[in-house]
């Protein structure tokens, strides 16, 4: 991989020679050669798309260049992936650290090259240690034990710059690290910085904050339409040269701007907040205004549109339309109020790419084209190819699926579905982003028709040409505020990009570094949270078997509680194994019938008399087998976990049927079997030791070996596993087998508890306990997340609640309802928050 | 215009026309090797038989299809089916009148596929843990009102009572068995709802992706739990249907359904070009797994082959389903 060196370079840590690479349609980069000292903190400017991300992205192996050399301390390199880059000593620090939330500090540091102790144990010790001495370097305040969702933003990034100096690099690459840091989160991050060029670090940074750049850095490299224009000294370097530099041209392209008779304000917005994102933004657009908001990534734009049309909760400030208050819950409620959004994403956003250009055109006026609850087809399809003309989408046919269609025609549909609505204010959101030129002229055209209409066009942007072009005012937004407002003569790209890039001469500084934790609002499968605190369910627990007690005393009996044990173990077998699936991201709706036919299986063996080691051995081994068939199925054909387990529980459950013929396998005289599930040791019964010693050694290999955690990485946050080079495949598969594994062998003991097998074959009666036992259980731990010892003890308390509510005289036959209601408050628990709704993925 | 038509017709090669229709031809040779052991299998007699037996999966699957276009998922269909049957016919033995017995247990539908939607579309609970919830707290419901599930007997009453209410499962309308009317019904108006109405579109939207809707002014909410008002109203309807047909309401008798429902919505995910759920597809489905068990019965395979066989087919519909999507 490393050939030996050729014109060496001793005073370089990298050189790119003639880097070149292309994308279809677009030459990223051309003919790039740079060289980066030993020692420097070296700067890549560029506006958006002049190629600084797509050069990282050669630098660490995710992308081949398609011509070019790089050359790392004076040998030729090439750099395959993103490890080759690492071990040529080329660390990244991602915009968006990738950390799992639930981690410790020490494990996220580690995630992926774990220190392994001589019994095959993670050293959690060294790796603690060392995890300290990384902190101490980038001046951490907090210790490597804190979980990272306690972190706040710019202590994360601390997090991800001590992993990355834990990889010994000799070029840290910092992208857009103060994007989301204030003022004086960025400060600190600067004093790390230079203390680690001090200690002979070369770091190569990228930003868009031109006033950081001068500050902090040696030398400059500015890029344009992915061509280097020039690398520099920072000394005598002033804002404006650079400026000239990444913008350099006049306006190349005809903006289709016409003059339009501009009325009275239509929107008015007072003092808006947003979450951190958006802290208080004044704007006033008038009546046939196209009004730009220009402003870099991390400003606040988005989320401002988001909060204007309800899609983000406002934390305070008023907005009136046509006078009006609004303040929509929702962007139905806005789309009522004459708001219409033309989103940033257009592929996840915006267009339903599975449906056809007349159904995402008349999407959010569908009601328009019903009479007496039926759609009028042909008027609807009659009015889609009036809009495909008026737009001259490309193809022109309406029964197109939009997925195949170009990025500008694509757009162009997004566009076109509000333009038959009563829509007053237009918000284009980066409407221009990957659309080819000749779009980008209809979609400036459209937006001077609608301004012509008289309604108000918000034009959001970080391309601040077509700002210039077509705006008749706009803003310049930097941090969640507003620094100027420019009027159409004072509007120029140099001017946009100086104040864009923090240069407003009056901002305020220094707010308080309250970050909140970015949420996530998706509505997959999460632990429940820290609602009650993490004593919350124990406290609940503990009360409701106190109210048992007092109603039945019997209740607390020595030899009860072991009675419950011993009826608690069986069910908490089975709920492990499901756990253990869980816990790597998946779902196996087969957990209740794989025990079942296991237990067939177990009872079977014992009575063809081939004895007790046997019939283990094989529940055991056919556990991992139909645990390596979901894996397979879920990992190797990619069905989602639930079709997948739930294909597998049928074919189990046929298969229990043809293995037992229907009818009960029960056993006799097998006292050494029995043992297993009935017999006690001293007064503790044998099956509850047995769960103990399951449990320990489940803990310690989900919570002290690679293995486990790096289970628990995939299924937590795969991005961040992926990122450091854990495999899904890999750890998926072990969490399917072991778990497999714990399924069949709670089967053998269910054998051994009931004296042989039921003739039924109930594949999802257990299911939902086992599902409480897990998801509640989740509760029990620090962190929130799905463990073994949390799944035990509710496992138990859930038999206990079973015994003592027969006790009190309630029916047996309400226990599978109380426990539907259990397993469905511990989940409201944990989702209620994300505001999400409860779709899975079925196909 | 014409170019797409050209499009949509060249797909006359050998393997798109398989990739298209190949699942429906597996589907007939399945039956045909039926056909082949047991001739009976395909006499007119035991069609009529099969196409009234597949009345109460064929509208429990199509519930369920609803749901699931949208990505949800009812594991309480078949419960609610049980509990409606249940209700009417325990109305009946007590004495209530008929008229009651036809609309309370759809009133209990509707109520259960509201707390339903509460729980998925608007508190965000996973479909799967909510509805696999609702269906143990049905079941208990079902134990309690029955004294541990004691079968609830109609065809020992007098005929007099019970014939106005045993007419849907047992009578004809003209030539035609009413349940088979009752099932045409509950297709077509499916089929308009989920092709015809702005809600189909909003109920598209939402389950190939949700942001998009919620961000073009959809009430996802509203619509995702309507999907799961609109599967437990036809689970009752199924089950007041099944018990109607059988004269006796056996707690937990409906459960089997559940899993035939599901097979039947995966298996028409087959007969659409790009693998998603859809009334029609479901239909065929439904009618192919009534078919099956039935011919599984009469060549003397019972139980263990049917879920045997509904699991590797729901396993192949995913398998090829992918393929087409890949495609």
């Amino acid at each position: 991989m490393v050939t030996p060196l050729e014109t060496a370079g001793p005073a370089h840590a990298i050189e790119c020679r003639a880097i070149r690479k292309s994308f279809p349609g677009v030459l990223a980069l051309s003919d790039v050669s740079l060289s980066i000292r030993r020692g420097e903190i070296h700067a890549l400017l560029g506006q958006n798309g002049a190629g600084k991300s797509t050069l990282v992205k050669i630098l660490t192996g995710v992308y081949q260049p398609d011509g070019g050399e790089i050359v790392v301390d004076g040998k030729r390199v090439q750099l395959r992936t993103p490890s080759d880059a690492e071990a040529n000593g080329i660390v990244i620090v991602h915009q968006d650290q990738q950390l799992v939330a639930q981690f410790d500090v020490t494990q996220n540091a580690f995630l992926g090259r774990e220190i392994i102790s001589a019994g095959g144990l993670l050293n959690m010790r060294a790796m603690r240690r060392a995890a300290k001495i990384a902190l101490d370097r980038v001046g951490a305040n907090f210790s490597p034990d804190t979980l990272v969702r306690d972190l706040s933003v710019a202590q994360r990034e601390q997090v991800a710059i001590a992993a990355a100096l834990l990889r010994d690099p000799k070029v840290l690459v910092l992208d857009e690290p103060t994007a989301s840091l204030s003022e004086a989160e960025a400060e600190l991050l600067f004093s790390i910085v230079r203390a680690l060029r001090d200690d002979g670090v070369t770091i190569v940074y990228i930003s868009h904050y031109l006033d950081e750049v001068l500050d902090l850095v040696d030398r400059i490299t500015v890029l344009r339409d992915g061509r280097l224009i020039e690398t520099l000294d920072v000394a005598g370097v002033s804002r404006g040269d650079l400026v000239q530099m990444m913008v350099g041209r006049e306006i190349s392209q005809l903006y289709p701007k016409e003059e339009v008779a501009i009325g009275g304000p239509l929107l008015e917005v007072n003092d808006l907040r947003q979450g951190q994102a958006v802290r208080g933004v004044n704007i006033t657009v008038r009546r046939g205004e196209i009004f730009g908001i220009a402003g870099l990534m991390g400003a606040g734009r988005t989320e401002l549109a988001m909060a204007l049309i309800g899609a983000l909760p406002r934390a305070g400030g008023q907005v009136t339309i046509a006078g009006k208050p609004s303040d929509p819950g929702s962007p139905r409620a806005a789309l009522r109020e004459g708001f219409a959004l033309i989103p940033e994403d257009r592929r996840h956003e915006g267009l339903i790419t599975d449906m056809t250009v007349r159904d995402n055109l008349t999407l959010p006026n569908i009601a328009r084209w019903s009479s007496f609850g039926l759609l009028n087809l042909s008027r609807e399809v009659r009015d889609a190819k009036d809009l495909i003309g008026r737009l001259a989408i490309q193809p022109p046919n309406a029964r197109q699926l939009t997925r195949n269609l170009s990025g500008g025609n694509q757009q162009k549909i997004v566009i076109g579905r509000w333009l038959l609505g009563d829509t007053q204010v237009f918000l284009f959101d980066e409407p221009t982003t990957g659309v080819d030129v000749g779009s980008k002229v209809e979609i400036y055209r459209q937006m001077v028709e609608l301004a012509r209409r008289g309604a108000s066009v918000i034009f959001i942007s970080s391309d601040f040409e077509e700002i210039t072009g077509m705006c008749d005012r706009a803003a310049v937004m930097h941090k969640g505020k507003i620094n100027s407002i420019l009027e159409r003569d004072e509007l120029s790209t140099e001017t946009l990009l100086l104040r864009a890039s923090g240069n407003s001469g009056d901002e305020e500084t220094a707010d308080t570094a309250e970050t909140v934790l970015p949420d996530t609002p998706d509505a997959t499968i999460t632990p429940a949270g820290s609602v009650l605190g993490n004593w919350g369910t124990i406290v609940g627990m503990v009360l409701v078997l106190c109210a048992i007690t007092f109603f039945a005393p019997g209740f607390l009996n020595p030899g009860n509680i072991f009675d419950v044990l011993k009826q608690g173990s069986v069910l908490a077998f089975i709920a492990l194994g499901l756990t253990v699936v869980l816990i790597a991201g998946g779902f196996d709706m087969s957990a209740g019938a794989v025990s079942q036919f296991t237990t067939n299986l177990a009872a079977g063996t014992l009575s063809a008399g081939m004895g007790s080691l046997a019939g283990i051995a094989i529940g055991g081994v056919a556990g991992i087998v139909l645990g390596f068939v979901n894996a397979a199925l879920v990992l190797i054909l990619g069905m989602p976990p639930f079709v997948a387990t739930l294909g597998t529980m049928f074919v189990t459950m046929g298969a229990t049927l043809l293995y037992n013929g229907g009818k009960a396998l029960t056993l006799y005289n097998q006292p050494e079997f029995f043992f297993l599930g009935q017999g006690y040791v001293g007064p503790v019964p044998f099956v509850f030791i047995l769960l103990a010693i399951v449990t320990l050694v489940l803990h310690i290999v989900l919570r002290k070996t690679r293995l486990g955690l790096r289970m628990y990485a995939v299924g937590q946050n795969l991005a961040a596993a992926e990122l450091r080079g854990i495999r899904q495949k890999r750890y998926a598969f072990a969490s399917f087998a072991l778990g497999g594994l714990v399924l069949g062998l709670s089967g053998v003991v269910l054998a051994a508890y009931s004296y042989g097998a039921s003739a039924l074959a109930t594949g999802i009666d257990f299911l939902i306990s086992a599902l409480a036992a897990a998801f509640l259980g989740s509760t029990l731990s620090k962190a929130g997340d799905l463990n073994v010892i949390g799944t035990v003890v509710v496992a138990l308390f859930l038999a206990s609640l079973s015994n003592g509510l027969i006790q009190i005289g309630v029916s047996d036959q309400a226990l599978p309802g109380i426990q539907g209601i259990v397993l469905i408050i511990a989940i409201a628990l944990g989702v209620i928050r994300k505001r999400g709704i409860g779709q899975v993925l079925i196909f | 215009m014409t170019s797409q038509t050209t499009d949509r017709f060249s797909a006359g090669t050998i393997t798109d026309f398989m990739r298209t229709y190949g699942a429906l031809i597996g589907m007939v040779l399945v039956l045909l090797i039926f056909y082949w052991i047991k001739p009976t299998f395909l006499s007119p007699a035991n069609i009529v038989n099969v196409l009234r037996q597949s009345t109460i999966l064929i509208i429990l699957a199509i519930g369920l299809t609803v749901v699931m276009s949208m990505r949800g998922v009812d594991l309480s269909v078949a419960q609610v089916a049980d509990a409606s049957g249940l209700i009417a016919a325990m109305l009946i033995i007590h004495g209530y009148s008929i008229w009651l017995a036809f609309t309370l247990p759809l009133v209990f539908g509707l109520a259960v596929g509201i707390v339903n939607a509460i729980l998925m579309a608007y508190v965000g609970i996973p479909a799967i843990i909510g509805t696999l919830g609702m269906m143990f707290i049905i079941r208990s419901g079902e134990l309690m009102a029955t004294n541990g599930a004691e079968p609830q007997m109609l065809f020992t009453l007098p005929r007099a009572i019970t014939k106005p209410f045993l007419f849907l499962g047992q009578g004809m309308v003209g030539p035609v068995a009413a349940l088979v009317m009752l099932a045409a019904v509950v297709v077509v108006l499916a089929l308009g709802l989920m092709h015809l109405t702005p809600f189909s579109r909003r109920a598209r939207a939402v389950g190939s992706n949700v942001r998009a809707a919620f961000l073009a002014g959809i009430d996802i909410r509203w619509v995702f739990g309507c999907g799961f008002m609109v599967a437990s109203l036809l689970s009752s309807i199924a089950g007041v249907a099944l018990v109607s047909r059988t004269g006796i309401a056996m707690p937990r008798g409906a459960e089997p359904y559940l899993l035939d429902a599901f097979a039947a919505a995966y298996l028409g995910t087959l007969a659409s070009r790009h693998g998603h759920m859809n009334i029609f597809g479901t239909l065929i489905g439904a009618l192919f797994i009534a078919f099956l068990s039935n011919g599984l019965t009469i060549v003397g395979l019972g139980a263990p082959y049917r879920f045997a066989l509904n699991g590797g087919f729901i396993l192949l519909a995913m398998a090829v389903g992918s393929l087409k999507r890949k495609s």
